[in-house]
């Protein structure tokens, strides 16, 4: 396994783009555990009280943010295909034909 | 017999189970009768050569794309637990029991994002079909491997048995199973329980991926139907809220001696967020999610999904929510002994308010949404027995057909331990016998998930981590006693130390499973105790459909016992 020591790490990546993709993900997580902050009655909305369309809501943003991670991964790490033996990545000139977008 | 007088149903609902609902049986059946066919059909949908390898009846070929895949983990995830037991303690105890569900199942999704694509490329790389597979790969060693093997295995089955509770609890309302005798009352259930076990036995992974189609689109037209007709037959959503506010702020819980919750106040608040994070950090540690996530066919279908599949979230929160409508419609859940049983409540409701035709498809939706996981959960239960007990311990020479024989016939032998479960266990008991299987299957979690990132984690230290969050996790469960009965394992949220407030078990125990690897590992590297053979390189985790698979037989000198 140790014959082709090269490329062996994992492939170039934009490092803040991950790091925005990070923060996509990581606020509707902190947002739904800070419970004090949502957990009252008022104001309701179409009778629903504000801690369940509040929660309701999130779902929304949760998913546009997912989908924004999503989009964003893709551009921050390209797929960079393997060689035929699978232990190195193909050289970049034909590396950047697939991204996994479809 | 309830179409015409759902009002005098709902007056004297407890005559009205004491009969058989005719229409809404037959309806039941019907769709049952189409799912077995299509669950027996799906062995030739994209037919593979040969189903006699794990891949293909395990994995489906790993061929689905995003919307299969969709269909499959919604099919998955959303199931007796979502439809009944969750409304059910709405019903009775009010937004901490049940609506955590909802923040759980939105955190869910950043949560897989983030680590299951790598999961993906490395099982895609490696062949891997249970999370013990790649932690025996990873970490070289087979105690942690076996480790999490068994407490997938174990906490699997308490969780078909709620899927087989679901389907009793549609039954029941239905008026079978009510029969004097034993074998008259369970029946039905076993009748339900042996189709299941065939098609799954014959399909494999395909049966439940056909008939999530079928399943999705009932319980949408079934919960949409249901959350604009049922509150305004019951004075609106705003009565709805109001109703719930009532009940919950004059009743308490008897099994816990807290007082029931309608908005969770600052006491509860700990309690929420951790059974929230919790559960959605446990949900992808089941060997049955990781299958259906592996059985897609590429590494980004997954992250594709984590956006598409919130949609599931919001159907929950309306199912949810129609425990509080059942308190507005007065619905009262007796079961055929005569006895209240929350977990009838939804069925219930549904028979009393729906026409009986209606009913019948409400029902379907509600058995098929729990045949499904059942399948799936079977099926990932025999994979994880069959290669990480049967072959890595038992048979290490056993060819693929061996497996996939193994594997099938242990799919019928878990669901027979779970429909154990099911006719020993009082019903309310095996629900939190499933929140145990949370606590359980979070200690896998950094074995399967910090390894996805990091070596840094001595294996034994993480091996002595999960025994301690286990037996941590178990014993605290247990002191959890009902105070009405004394029973144990009566509630899955206890005090959490150093904090004192009250939270999830589970995320307790993980804490102390994490620490105690932390600082293990800082003594065994001391030691410079023996760090095991990892499998796989860095690029493995970032490798997608197209990409080469590692050929086991040619990798070279780690292989020293046959692990694929």
């Amino acid at each position: 396994m140790s014959t082709t020591p090269h490329r062996h790490e994992a492939p170039p990546a934009n490092k803040g783009l991950l790091a925005l993709a990070g923060v996509l993900l990581a606020i509707p997580i902190v947002a739904l555990l800070l419970v004090g902050t949502y957990a009252k009655d008022e104001p309701r909305l179409g009778g629903f009280p504000f801690f369940i369309w509040y929660q309701f809501l999130w779902v929304i943003i949760c998913s546009a943010l997912t989908y924004s991670a999503y989009r964003i991964v893709l551009k921050a790490r390209p797929h960079v295909p393997m060689n035929p033996e699978g232990d190195a990545y193909l050289d970049a000139d034909d590396a950047p034909r697939e991204d996994g977008t479809r | 017999m309830t179409a015409s007088a759902p009002a005098v149903a709902a007056l004297a609902p407890s005559a009205d189970t004491g009969g058989v609902n005719g229409v809404a049986l037959t309806v039941l059946i019907f769709f049952f009768v189409v799912v077995a066919a299509a669950g027996f059909w799906a062995a030739r949908w994209r037919r593979p050569t040969s189903m006699e390898s794990l891949e293909e009846w395990g994995l489906g070929g790993r061929s689905f794309g995003t919307w299969i895949t969709w269909f499959l983990l919604g099919g998955d995830l959303y199931t007796a637990y979502t439809f009944v037991a969750v409304p059910a303690a709405m019903w009775a105890f009010g937004a901490v029991n049940g609506f955590f569900a909802v923040p759980y199942t939105i955190i869910l999704y950043p949560i897989i994002f983030i680590f299951m694509s790598r999961l993906w490329s490395v099982s895609h790389r490696h062949g891997y079909v249970t999370p013990a597979d790649f932690v025996h790969g990873r970490s070289g060693s087979r105690g942690l491997s076996l480790a999490v093997a068994v407490t997938g295995f174990l906490a699997t089955m308490p969780y078909i048995a709620l899927q087989l509770v679901g389907i009793q609890a549609v039954l029941e309302v239905a008026g079978v199973g009510g029969g004097g005798n034993w074998v008259a009352k369970d029946l039905p259930l076993f009748i339900a329980f042996l189709v299941l076990a065939l098609y799954t036995y014959t399909s494999g992974l395909r049966a439940p991926a056909i008939i999530a189609f079928v399943k999705d689109i009932l319980i949408y037209i079934v919960i949409i139907v249901a959350v604009i007709y049922l509150p305004s037959k019951v004075g609106g959503w705003g009565h709805v809220f109001d109703a719930a506010e009532e009940k919950m702020k004059t009743t308490t819980n008897a099994a816990t001696g807290n007082p029931n919750v309608f908005i969770p106040g600052p006491k509860a608040y700990w309690a929420y967020a951790t059974l929230a994070l919790g559960s959605a950090m446990a949900l992808f540690m089941y060997p049955h999610s990781v299958t259906a996530t592996l059985s897609a066919k590429s590494r980004n279908t997954i992250r594709k999904n984590a956006s598409i599949l919130p949609a599931y979230s919001f159907l929950l929160g309306l199912l949810a929510l129609l425990g509080w409508v059942a308190i507005a419609a007065g619905t009262k859940p007796v079961g055929l002994d005569g006895k209240v049983n929350g977990q009838l409540v939804i069925p219930q409701l549904f028979e009393d308010m729906f026409p009986a035709w209606f009913a019948g498809v409400a029902f379907a939706a509600i058995a098929i949404g729990a045949l499904v996981p059942a399948a799936i959960m079977s099926i990932a239960a025999a994979n994880t027995f069959t290669r990480n007990i049967y072959k890595a311990w038992i048979k290490p020479d056993a060819t693929v057909q061996q497996e996939a024989k193994v594997s099938k016939i242990t799919s019928l032998v878990v669901k027979g331990f779970a429909l154990i479960f099911v006719l020993t266990l009082d019903k309310s008991n095996a629900i939190n016998f499933q929140l145990l299987g949370g606590i359980w299957i979070l200690q896998t979690f950094p074995s399967l998930v910090f390894y996805l990132y990091t070596r840094w984690f001595h294996r034994w230290a993480l091996l002595a981590g999960w025994a301690v969050g286990m037996v941590y996790g178990t014993l605290a469960a247990y002191n959890v006693t009902n105070k009405a009965t004394g029973a144990p394992f009566a509630g899955s949220v206890a005090n959490i130390p150093v904090i004192g407030q009250l939270g999830y078990i589970a995320v307790t125990a993980f804490a102390a499973n994490v620490i105690v690897a932390a600082v293990l590992t800082l003594v065994l590297r001391a030691a410079k105790a023996p760090e095991g053979k990892d499998e796989t390189i860095p690029a493995d985790y970032f490798a997608d459909a197209g990409d080469p698979r590692v050929e086991k037989l040619a990798v070279g000198p780690h292989e020293t016992t046959p692990s694929a």
